[in-house]
């Protein structure tokens, strides 16, 4: 590992541009600080999507396998996160498609999500109901609402990585919303 | 987005928090990611073989010799022989084979146990698609992936983990056995197309083959 190196270079001292004419040219260095980078927010978004920490280590490794040997065809008319996300997202779909059979032989959803953090001051029976509606939304929906909701991406950053307008994006979310407010009705008048 | 649209600040609160996802393994991801994406390119994977030991060679010479034997040599006519006996000829063959590993001075345990592994594992794999088509796959086959991946794991905990290429193909293998030893039936047609997708989308077999052409002594 080349840590020393990257200290000394840290990330952002370099324009993306320039890292990745560097990855293109073979430069292991370059290409690791293209990972650091990008890494963290694209596997938080596949863990979302996945809830298994495993699939996600997997799906989020396929993700920078492809992008790494797609290189050379982006051509820069969007950043590289929105080119990466694209490629998370679709990775991370028809990945989660191939496994539903097996999870669902195998561990249950809850037992899945247990794995990640649990933040406290949530109330239990909220966060159950609020994530098996969550589940229950198409995936269309369901992509948007995590995307928004709950990792915080802009309706532009999530119209480019499903390649679909904004405003298809908004009524999304805005259907994905009502199915949850509907899924919570019955919780909040208890 | 009108304001009838927005959720309550509990709510918002609650979706924040579905499946808040644990620290990214960085450093173990990167390094599946620089074998697959980078291994052929930045390191030749020439080099890699001449800094192999010769028992790594041997056991990938040995899994792919394993495979191509069950479709070289004609099979008896035995139609209702049982699928696991057949499995289980792998490490008899690898018994023949097992004089030629002590020659190369195999005497490290964990390095015989990837040999025999590699030529089992490999006669699996290459038996499944043919075992579909028959209709014999069966709880033996199953329970022979399973025996597989438990030492899959071993090996990936074990100093053969240590290797990245072989690290990753250890990985890939993991995969592709554990779905072999939830398989339930051959009649299971889309559980089948998906194992037999995950083999090819891995490119598990190639990359054997791959592995075994770039070997010196593998033309010999």
């Amino acid at each position: 590992m080349e840590r020393t190196a990257i200290a000394l270079e840290p990330a952002g001292a370099l324009d993306e541009p320039v890292r990745i004419e560097r990855v293109l040219a073979g430069d292991p260095r370059a290409a690791r600080e293209l990972y650091d980078a990008h890494a963290p927010r694209v596997y938080r978004l596949i863990f979302r999507l996945a809830g298994d920490a495993d699939l996600a280590q997997e799906l989020t490794q396929e993700t920078f396998v492809r992008a790494f040997s797609r290189l050379r065809d982006f051509r820069g008319d969007s950043a590289l996160s929105t080119w990466l996300h694209r490629i998370a997202v679709s990775v991370a779909l028809n990945g989660m498609r191939k496994v539903k059979r097996f999870r669902e032989r195998e561990a249950p959803l809850e037992h899945a999500e247990s794995i990640g953090a649990r933040p406290s001051g949530i109330d239990p029976d909220l966060r159950e109901r609020l994530a098996r509606a969550i589940d229950a939304l198409p995936e269309s929906l369901r992509v948007t609402l995590v995307m928004h909701d709950v990792e915080g991406y802009t309706h532009g950053e999530i119209s480019a990585a499903l390649e679909v307008p904004e405003g298809t994006c908004k009524t999304r979310l805005s259907a994905a919303r009502a199915k949850i407010r509907q899924a919570l009705a019955p919780f909040r008048k208890e | 987005m009108h304001d009838h649209d927005e959720l309550d600040d509990t709510t918002r609160a609650a979706l924040r928090a579905y499946r808040t996802p644990p620290e990214p393994p960085l450093d173990e991801m990167w390094r599946a990611i620089e074998a697959r994406a980078f291994g052929a390119h930045a390191a030749p994977r020439r080099q890699f073989w001449r800094a192999a030991p010769t028992w790594l060679a041997a056991a990938a010479a040995l899994a792919i010799g394993v495979g191509i034997g069950r479709y070289a040599v004609p099979a008896p006519p035995e139609p209702a022989t049982p699928v696991a006996p057949r499995v289980a000829e792998a490490p008899d063959r690898l018994g023949a084979t097992a004089t030629v590993l002590s020659d190369a001075r195999l005497d490290v345990p964990y390095e015989v146990a990837t040999s025999r592994y590699l030529g089992a594992t490999a006669a699996l794999l290459i038996a499944l698609p043919a075992e579909a088509r028959t209709g014999q796959v069966d709880a033996q086959f199953a329970s022979q992936a399973r025996d597989l991946l438990q030492t899959t794991r071993l090996l990936l905990d074990s100093p053969a983990g240590d290797d990245p290429d072989l690290r990753a193909l250890l990985s890939d293998l993991e995969l592709v056995l554990a779905q072999v030893a939830g398989l339930r039936s051959a009649r299971d047609r889309q559980e089948l197309d998906l194992i037999t997708g995950a083999l090819e989308q891995r490119d598990v077999l190639p990359r054997l083959q791959s592995v075994v052409a770039q070997i010196p002594f593998a033309g010999d």
